[in-house]
């Protein structure tokens, strides 16, 4: 006879409940009272929020105050200001195109069958081409609307994948510049890297926006939102080198002696071995810079853009929405949630790509 | 034979009077060897007597101090194109395998003659197989390099560098770092490809196989080259009081 050994049978749903809160009576009571906490807020969250909420425009501000629940209307009414900002009426499609344009180049740039050098040019080189012609017009017998016209969700997408882009590229440079063999480059990279660091964003941000102008020959200075975005393409990019330069650190010398010992030139080595590997190591600080980087897009209110949480302030100030601020912040809270759990997400879904054939 | 004659001589490897300090430390003291083409030396020592260094300087992996260095009639210089022109012509084999954990077998093995030799793919592809097909691992050649054992891994790391088809083949320690039922299928790919005529420097311990393929066995002691022999004369007939000593160490259990 052969013996069968088996393992034992893994406890059932309700089982497991059991066990874990129901084990003991005190345990049973703690459990239902923190489910009846649990449940009078979700029941109050619901009925302020859909029970006695009111949806439609059609009784004005008025049906809102009376009623006792949240008021949906002010979206209703005011959400082209939140999305578009100061944007011409006439001419938001334009804007909300643009936001289309954007976000389709950064879903593409995240399907690996993109990865390469040239489809990623191509996408990245038509995405902000059709954003700043949609937004800018002035050709094709679009209307021309000045940088200092655009807000909202537009600007503040604008302003994230700018960043980015310059940003990153800028990060890999000075984290290489940082790790070169001549004293005098990457101490020097070090200052740089250090100083960015140790300066406040919103005084970087004003320096650009400001100051600048002063210091700059008139050819060179540039619409403020460039400045802005330059500004802030250097502060993203003195922290994501940091994380870059951390990344090579954790690739094995020994990795870059088998490029050598192929024949590879510098670059290849850099390319094929050293990044890919480096950015692997670098991936969950990256995706934290990333949604850091998001949300600090809201500073550049301060140097006088409309960025979608000032167009918010915009929506609910002025007049008869006055009161319904709540609901303006809940709607755009919910527009960064539905953008920054997208990038987490895709991030872990990068971590489990890469995790095939990790040691 | 007057052919010969007019004919340059040129070796493969030859060191002249090569120096290498590590800060103070004088690591080789003025070295010289020099190695004819399809010949195989062992080179052999105590740790830290300046093996790795010295063989580690051919592909300037390690950029020597003074003395010339010359690979197949180049002289090793400064210039990246002239060290790169040679690291083409000379594979190496590390200690720790050093293969790429980002790309499979197949990509380790055709990365270098695709973007080095600017081979077409299907030809760098057909090169892999064959060389993977001569290590006895064509099987593995999907998987990556973290889902092999050591010998395989190590094995794949000498297709990869046989893929540039160099003409000098260096090996840094080879079986150093595998567990020791792995060591014979990486030394039975070497002698294979020793016997198949291929210039090759061992930095190794394994005595057994420096009897079994050397031409030459060099001792090494103290960034010197202090006895160089053929084996079985190393072995059995070794002049020298340093290298009876490392020998009994070796050979003594």
């Amino acid at each position: 006879m052969e013996m069968v050994v088996v393992a034992p049978p893994a406890p059932g749903r309700l089982e497991n409940l059991k066990r874990r809160f129901f084990a003991t009576p005190l345990q049973a009571l703690l459990s239902l009272i923190s489910l009846a906490i649990m449940a009078f807020i979700v029941w109050k969250l619901l009925d302020w929020a859909v029970f006695s909420a009111v949806f439609t425009t059609s009784g004005g501000p008025e049906a809102c105050q009376a009623a006792a629940g949240a008021c949906w209307s002010v979206i209703a009414a005011r959400w082209r200001i939140i999305l578009f900002g100061l944007y011409p009426f006439e001419e938001q499609w334009r804007s909300a195109l643009a936001c289309v344009a954007v976000v389709v180049m950064t879903a593409l740039s995240c399907i690996p069958a993109f990865w390469t050098g040239r489809r990623i040019a191509l996408v990245w080189g038509a995405g902000t081409t059709l954003y700043y012609l949609l937004m800018k017009g002035g050709v094709l017998g679009l209307l021309y609307v000045g940088e200092e016209a655009w807000g909202g969700l537009a600007l503040t997408l604008f302003i994230f994948i700018t960043t980015c882009l310059i940003g990153f590229p800028l990060a890999i440079c000075l984290a290489l510049l940082r790790r070169s063999e001549l004293p005098w480059i990457s101490r020097t990279t070090g200052i740089v890297i250090d100083g960015v660091r140790s300066l406040p964003l919103i005084s970087i941000l004003f320096t650009f926006a400001i100051v600048l102008p002063f210091a700059l020959p008139q050819w060179l200075v540039g619409d403020k939102l460039y400045r802005v975005i330059f500004g802030s393409a250097l502060f993203f990019s003195a922290y994501q080198a940091e994380i870059v330069r951390g990344g090579m650190q954790g690739v094995p010398a020994g990795q870059e002696e088998a490029a050598m010992a192929l024949g590879m030139s510098y670059w290849q080595r850099i390319g094929r071995i050293l990044l890919p590997q480096a950015m692997r190591n670098a991936l969950p600080a990256t995706i934290n810079q990333f949604v850091i980087s998001f949300k600090e897009t809201s500073l550049v209110v301060i140097v006088g853009f409309f960025e979608i949480l000032a167009s918010g302030n915009a929506a609910y100030g002025t007049g008869e929405w006055r009161f319904a601020y709540v609901e303006v912040y809940a709607f755009i809270a919910f527009i960064y949630f539905v953008f920054v759990f997208s990038l987490s997400r895709y991030g872990a879904f990068l971590e489990r790509r890469m995790a095939v054939g990790e040691r | 034979m007057t052919a010969n004659s007019t004919k340059p001589h040129r070796p493969a490897v030859r060191l002249e009077n090569l120096d290498k300090y590590y800060g103070t430390f004088h690591a080789l003291r003025k070295v010289n060897l020099s190695v004819e083409r399809g010949e195989r030396i062992v080179v052999c020592g105590p740790s830290g007597s300046g093996k790795s260094t010295m063989i580690r300087c051919i592909n300037r992996l390690e950029q020597h101090n003074g003395g010339k260095i010359t690979v197949l009639g180049t002289e090793l210089n400064d210039d990246v194109a002239n060290i790169e022109g040679i690291r083409r012509e000379v594979g190496m084999v590390f200690q720790h395998f050093n293969l790429f954990p980002h790309m499979t077998v197949m990509e380790n093995c055709m990365i270098a003659p695709m973007i080095v030799r600017k081979r077409p793919r299907a030809e760098a592809e057909a090169t892999a197989r064959q060389y993977l097909q001569k290590v006895r691992i064509p099987e593995q050649a999907m998987k990556f390099p973290g889902q092999l054992s050591g010998g395989q891994q190590q094995r794949v790391a000498i297709a990869r560098a046989l893929c540039m088809r160099p003409q000098v083949m260096l090996f840094d320690e080879p079986t150093s770092a595998l567990d020791p039922e792995m060591i014979s299928e990486v030394l039975d790919v070497m002698v294979t490809l020793a016997s198949e005529g291929m210039t090759m420097i061992c930095v190794t311990h394994e005595m057994g196989f420096a009897r079994r393929v050397a031409d030459r066995v060099i001792f090494m002691d103290g960034g010197e080259i202090v006895e160089e022999a053929p084996p079985e004369e190393f072995f059995t007939a070794s002049r020298n009081e340093r290298t009876r000593q490392f020998l009994s160490q070796v050979l003594g259990h």
